[in-house]
């Protein structure tokens, strides 16, 4: 933005916490599995399917309950779904990389594909946390021991500590072939998770 | 990294803020990876035909207890320009103050009339429109009498905008002491309704809520 665009810039609509009562109603399977469009069609994401699982924690070490989650990723080959990339080769017409859900308890689980790298990039998703008592915050989780992760440049800003905090750790293969990955968001305290500021940066 | 971006406040008497607001500054995000943080959500059509008028579950069933009212608006990025097809999901609480949720443990009185829950989509100009039943204010710290004044609460997704937000009821004695209202400060007067007569219509105040979704992630890809 400019500085005259600066000047005109409408003044925007406060950011405000969801409460503590999101609607389960507006809950959408679609959203919450990313590895297929609905029971009953031929289609689905290429990639390997991987299950993101891991428990949201407060200050106290409790888990947050009735925290929405959304999740913003690449496909298999490392092509974010945006406007930017319309037309583009990689696309792949069965995944958009958005997903939401909402957990009653503070724990969570996630359907979608390994995202490849994006050019520069080590494979990550950018997670987005709406709960009672906070507005929106965002960080974003990677793979651990993916040999991309040394040369990232968000992780390279950071020091070995919230680097650790970032890494989605392996736990398994589940039964019908995916890949199993746990990890755990603390919202605030001694072992806080990294939180990135997208409004100022 | 040397320079950090915000520190977040805590709304005070608030205690989920206090238990889930992270104490450390944000990090910045290196310019290098900045698109990568803006999640573009997909068209997603998920509204019903009668959804837009939430004081009554359906069209061949009652009114709900209360005030009906109209609230519409304009959905904009900072520059002005409208966002078209972004939907919007709204909740309230009843005319007592009561959610139809589940966890909603409050004990005030269900109105078998109202379901509370709703979605519109924003039309081309960007606009959007829809009814429901004024939202009682509901006593959200017991121990300390502490009540949340009257609000709606609208979640905003299309393409790069995503917003969750509370459109507020003006002249409510409970505005002034809300923690959320306390933590925006001057800027609270954004999230106010703005009054109209609706003398043509069958509800009985209008408010217009014109919505700016802020930010860069909003105006990314253009
Ligand atoms: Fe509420």
């Amino acid at each position: 933005m400019s500085e005259e665009q600066r000047a005109n810039a409408l003044l925007p609509t406060n950011e405000d916490t969801c409460g503590p009562y999101f609607p389960i109603y507006f809950g959408d399977d679609s959203l919450e599995d990313l590895t297929r469009i609905h029971s009953g069609v031929v289609a689905g994401a290429s990639g390997q399917h991987i299950i993101l699982r891991g428990r949201v924690l407060d200050r106290h070490g409790n888990l947050a309950h009735g925290v929405v989650m959304e999740f913003w990723q690449a496909n298999a080959m490392g092509i974010y779904r945006t406007p930017g990339t319309e037309g583009h080769p990689d696309i792949d017409p069965w995944f958009s990389g958005y997903g939401r859900l909402r957990s009653h308890s503070g724990e969570y689980s996630f359907c979608t594909i390994m995202p490849g790298p994006a050019p520069g990039r080590a494979p990550n998703i950018t997670v987005t946390l709406f709960s009672d008592g906070i507005n929106r915050i965002v960080t974003q989780l990677f793979f651990a021991d993916h040999p991309a992760n040394d040369g990232d440049p968000l992780l390279l800003g950071l020091d070995p500590e919230d680097r650790d905090r970032l890494m989605a750790r392996r736990d398994g293969t589940a039964a019908a072939g995916a890949e199993i990955y746990r990890f755990d968001i603390v919202m605030a305290g001694d072992n806080e998770t990294p939180f990135f500021d997208d409004l100022e940066s | 990294m040397t320079k950090l971006g915000r520190q977040l406040g805590i709304g005070p008497t608030d205690n989920t803020s206090d238990q889930r607001t992270p104490r450390k500054r944000l990090r910045l995000i290196p310019e290098a990876v900045r698109e990568s943080f803006v999640p573009v959500v997909p068209a997603r059509a998920v509204t019903r035909q009668y959804e837009w008028d939430m004081t009554r579950i359906s069209p061949d069933l009652p009114r709900a207890d209360g005030d009906a009212i109209e609230v519409s608006g304009t959905l904009r990025t900072a520059d002005g320009k409208p966002v078209r097809g972004a939907l919007l999901e709204i909740w309230n609480a009843n005319h007592y103050g009561r959610y139809r949720h589940v966890e909603d443990h409050s004990g005030l009185k269900l109105d078998e009339n109202f379901f509370g829950m709703g979605r519109v989509l924003t039309d081309y100009d960007g606009t959007y429109r829809f009814w429901t039943i004024s939202p009682g204010a509901y006593l959200a710290r017991p121990d300390i009498g502490r009540w949340r004044p009257k609000h709606i609460h609208l979640s905003i997704s299309g393409g790069p905008v995503r917003l969750i937000t509370q459109m507020y009821f003006p002249d409510e004695p409970n505005n002034a002491t809300d923690p959320m209202a306390i933590l925006m400060g001057d800027a609270f007067g954004r999230n106010m309704g703005k009054p109209y007569a609706t003398p043509d219509i069958d509800v009985d105040q209008g408010y217009r809520f014109d919505i700016v979704a802020g930010g860069r992630n909003a105006t990314f890809f253009e």
